[in-house]
């Protein structure tokens, strides 16, 4: 009894902390809630929920393949199981990709859309056809329980062997092109896994992960729910999967052998170790452990056997799927967040508890538990003391564990940051406003390297009246008149958007209805938008020079050179100390290698004629 | 779909030796889509590219400069990757997404041999997103925003066949400041986008390792073994259930808990569903 409510308790526990970032995922996006990044575009969600789970569901096939169609009865006990796991596995493959998918509400496009030439849609397609199958092929058990469906049970019986069959073929297939999707990343994958025959590699370990997950699961469960153990069936499956695995090593080494892999095996390095670890861990400990009599029939034996086998392709699927991609020089490493982690803890939970329901309700096993305490049909619980009810122990447990998984997810929430994940590397350069009066100091992002503007010596030369102005000064805020430059050139390098449409938008700005700017009937984009001086009469001064026909302010260096470029170009002959394609001409600073480069650019687009004057403001100089 | 033929197909060639760094190409790019800034992210490669930067200039030895960009493979592996096909070869050329069919599973950007596609991992609702070819543009008969944008024509545009000859010539006419080799002619299945340089450009693919085998053919002899292989199992498993069934059946009289009838005309009637397929 208190072994099962015991473990549902921790299940539950963990769902809700994956709950909680379930939640944040689809609030705050994939980059919150894992460590992916453009390089490492699969995590653990893809390695581990789907890769695992569908080998997890290698148990169904292969346990009915051998009964059904080699009919060796002695399986019996654990075929209804077997099906019941791997309906579970694929459950938790579509469940783990609603948490991995960008776009999860689109996971049915692959109904609609084909390609045929993409494994992951073979993978795809493969497991709705195959989920379909595995409940058809387990519905007949739960159905016992519902008289009404007699019919429908009894048909689904009578063509249970064609539903097998079906489901085998396509775990064959499915369990194989698993390996093919790496087929495609030739130039990621690390050579000792990178191979033509990797679907066929796959099939064999998912064989033998079949017959070591059919053992665990009897192991497992004949622990839980203190049934009898099933050690001589146990013996016999993995007895099986031994010889599976020697032929899986055999076709492993002899590929990297035909491939010329074999020497580079000799090195240490992290893939060698992590080859290593895994052929240690899939076949070199089960396999001997299995080679002990003794140890193959004893039930801690088999608890080790199994375990390491289960555990081992895993590994290799995770490892495939991730863990083994070259890494391009410089990068580092991906390593799962713990959101990551709880998140798949999460989604076995779930289908443990999806296990354990069923097991509970309906017929899965011949036999009853030996512990009367957690059988099915029992009777409504009293509490000690008082003698009251406390309602069937169903109710009593669900009333306990939803309150455990509430718990868990506000403690789990707890842990989320609302933000969005901090930026690294650099960061944007943000421009303070030139400072001075009569003669200012231009000099955007404060490195000293910037120019000493004399701005009342220009007001003398070019004149004072209000239409002179304009010749630099080309829009200003609404209701203002002398905007800073770097109002809205806010960035030294980047161009940035000038036009707040938050505010606009905002019932707290603004608040002004989308059809006030965009044409009704298109899309809502910069195409659909008037332009800012129809509602803004005096944001453009009258005879400004400088045209603002785009909502992006290009960056401040940029900016800044062309506009005093551009009237120096013109006016080069009255201002003869100014020679424009001289740095150190406006630039007093120190030139350091870094400002030479720049400087370089910016001169070689100079002289391209990227910062000319237009022709129709040449004119209006002249 | 009506492709253009390999040679027709649009093109952009790239001199490296020309480039002067001034990302001008870059900046045409982002206003052109009304690309937001960009704040280099945990999640960023350091190449530059990223959800907001679909080309960028990367900075080599010798101050050569390099733009990265997608190279519109003539065999994308993320065309052949997309189990929805979001992603597509236009009839025009360039390789095209589309946001209203994709499932966000990244595959693409795990097979890209370039490693371009990226992703927008700060957004609730993300897309995959990577340089078009200006195919809007291409489609009013414009050039691309980029190769217009270039202020010294280290950039250019046209179809494929006329740039490597452009290409060619060019190397021929200084073999001392090129390397002889025209990247993307036909590494990893060839490309539209096309560079010639004096420095290395392996640096571009992911890995160095890499051969004239597009990614595509290599995946190619699995998945045409896919209808063989089920029709195989499903008709050997007849097959097997069908004898070993017979043989039971013959052997012992009594006893079996399923009923016989039923499942050996059920094995028959499959073996006629696994010839078909
Ligand atoms: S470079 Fe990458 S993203 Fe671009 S077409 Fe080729 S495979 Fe696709
Ligand atoms: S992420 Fe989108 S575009 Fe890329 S392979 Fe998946 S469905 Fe296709």
């Amino acid at each position: 009894m208190d072994r099962v409510h015991r473990l549902k308790s921790v299940l539950w526990t963990i769902i809700g902390i994956a709950a909680a970032v379930g939640m944040t995922r689809y609030i705050f996006g994939l980059g919150a809630t894992t460590n992916l990044t453009d390089r490492v575009p699969w995590g653990l969600w893809i390695g581990f929920d789907v890769m695992g789970g569908v080998a997890l569901a290698a148990g169904g096939f292969v346990v009915t393949a051998i009964y059904y169609i080699f009919r060796r009865e002695e399986l019996h006990p654990i075929v209804k199981p077997a099906v019941l796991t791997a309906f579970l596995g694929y459950l938790a493959v579509a469940f783990g990709l609603l948490f991995d998918l960008g776009l999860p509400w689109n996971i049915w496009h692959m109904i609609i859309f084909w390609n045929p030439h993409s494994p992951l849609f073979e993978v795809g397609w493969c497991v709705m056809l195959y989920l379909a199958v595995l409940l058809l092929e387990f519905s007949p058990v739960p159905l016992e329980s519902f008289s009404a469906w007699a019919k429908i049970r009894s048909f689904l019986i009578k063509w249970k062997l064609v539903l097998v069959i079906l489901g085998i073929s396509l775990s064959t297939l499915h369990q194989s092109s698993l390996g093919s999707l790496f087929l495609l990343t030739p130039y990621k994958l690390h050579p000792f896994w990178y191979t033509p025959i990797l679907p066929i590699l796959f099939f064999i370990s998912a064989v033998y992960l079949g017959l070591m997950m059919a053992s665990w699961e009897s192991l497992f469960t004949t622990h839980v729910y203190r049934r009898e153990k099933e050690t001589s069936l146990i013996a016999h499956l993995v007895g099986a999967a031994r010889w599976v695995i020697l032929l899986y090593v055999i076709v492993r080494f002899g590929d990297l052998f035909v491939r010329g892999q074999l020497g580079s095996l000799a090195e240490i390095n992290y893939y060698t170790v992590m080859f290593g670890l895994e052929i240690t861990i899939v076949a070199i400990v089960p396999f001997i452990l299995t080679m002990i009599p003794k140890v193959r029939d004893s039930n801690p034996g088999q608890w080790f056997i199994a375990s390491f086998g289960v555990f081992g392709v895993v590994f290799n699927r995770t490892v495939t799927g991730g863990l083994a991609h070259l890494v391009q020089d410089g990068a580092s490493r991906y390593i799962p967040a713990w959101t990551e982690f709880i998140v798949s803890a999460g989604v076995v939970s779930f289908m443990a508890i999806l296990f354990l329901f069923f097991v509970e309700h309906f017929k899965v096993w011949e036999q009853r538990a030996a512990d009367p305490s957690v059988d099915p049909e029992k009777l409504p619980e009293f509490d000690k003391a008082s003698n009251a009810s406390i309602g069937t122990p169903l109710l009593a447990g669900w009333t306990k564990n939803s309150l455990i998984f509430i718990s868990a997810a506000a403690v789990g929430l707890m842990f989320m940051s609302g933000k969005k994940v901090a930026s690294q590397g650099i960061d944007s350069t943000p421009v303070s406003q030139a400072r001075g009066c009569e003669v200012l100091m231009v000099d955007g992002n404060l490195d000293g390297y910037g120019v000493k503007f004399p701005h009342a010596e220009h007001i003398t030369r070019i004149g004072s009246e209000p239409e002179k102005c304009t010749v630099c000064h080309h829009m200003n805020l609404p209701g203002d008149s002398q905007t800073e430059c770097s109002n809205c050139h806010s960035e030294m390098y980047q161009s940035v958007d000038a036009f707040r449409h938050d505010w606009h938008a905002s019932s707290d700005g603004a608040n002004i209805s989308c059809f006030k700017c965009h044409d009704k009937g298109k899309p809502k984009d910069v195409d659909s938008a008037v332009e800012c001086s129809e509602c803004h009469q005096d944001l453009i001064p009258a005879g400004a020079t400088i045209k603002v026909d785009q909502y992006n302010a290009p960056g401040y260096v940029d900016a800044l050179h062309i506009a005093c470029i551009r009237c120096h170009e013109t006016y080069i002959d009255t201002v003869a100390n100014r020679k424009i394609d001289e740095c150190s001409s406006c630039h007093k600073g120190a030139i350091t290698p870094e400002n030479k480069k720049f400087a370089e650019i910016v001169m070689t687009k100079v002289k391209a004629g990227k910062f000319q004057i237009t022709p129709e403001i040449k004119k209006d100089r002249e | 779909m009506k492709h253009q033929p390999d040679g027709k197909t649009v093109a952009i060639l790239t001199d490296v030796t020309k480039c002067i760094g001034c990302r001008d190409c870059v900046v045409a790019c982002k206003q052109t889509y009304n690309l937001d800034k960009d704040v280099p992210r945990r999640w960023s490669n350091d190449d530059g590219l990223s959800s907001r930067n679909w080309t960028s200039i990367i900075e080599r030895e010798n101050n050569t400069f390099v733009r990265k960009q997608c190279r519109h493979c003539l065999e994308p592996a993320c065309v052949a990757a997309c189990p929805v096909g979001a992603l597509q070869i236009s009839d025009e050329g360039p390789v095209i997404y589309d946001s209203k069919k994709c499932m966000g599973c990244r595959y693409c950007m795990l097979v890209c041999p370039y490693g371009i596609p990226r992703y927008d991992w700060d957004l609730a609702v993300p897309f995959v997103r990577k340089c078009i070819m200006c195919f809007p543009r291409l489609q009013e008969g414009k050039q691309p925003a980029c190769t217009e944008a270039c202020p010294v024509e280290a950039t250019i545009f046209g179809t494929r066949d006329e740039l490597l000859a452009e290409a060619h010539r060019r190397i021929k006419a200084e073999p001392d400041k090129y390397i002889n080799k025209v990247w993307g002619e036909d590494e990893i299945g060839g490309s539209r986008v096309l560079y010639i340089s004096n420095v290395d450009l392996s640096f571009l693919t992911y890995g160095k390792n890499y051969d004239n085998k597009s990614v595509p053919s290599l995946a190619r002899p699995a998945m045409n073994a896919v209808l063989p292989t089920f029709a195989t199992m499903a008709g050997t498993m007849a097959g097997v259930g069908w004898i070993i069934n017979r043989r039971m059946k013959n052997m012992q009289t009594d006893e079996l808990e399923e009923n016989q009838d039923n499942s050996s005309s059920a094995v028959s009637s499959d073996e006629g569903d696994s010839n078909n397929g």
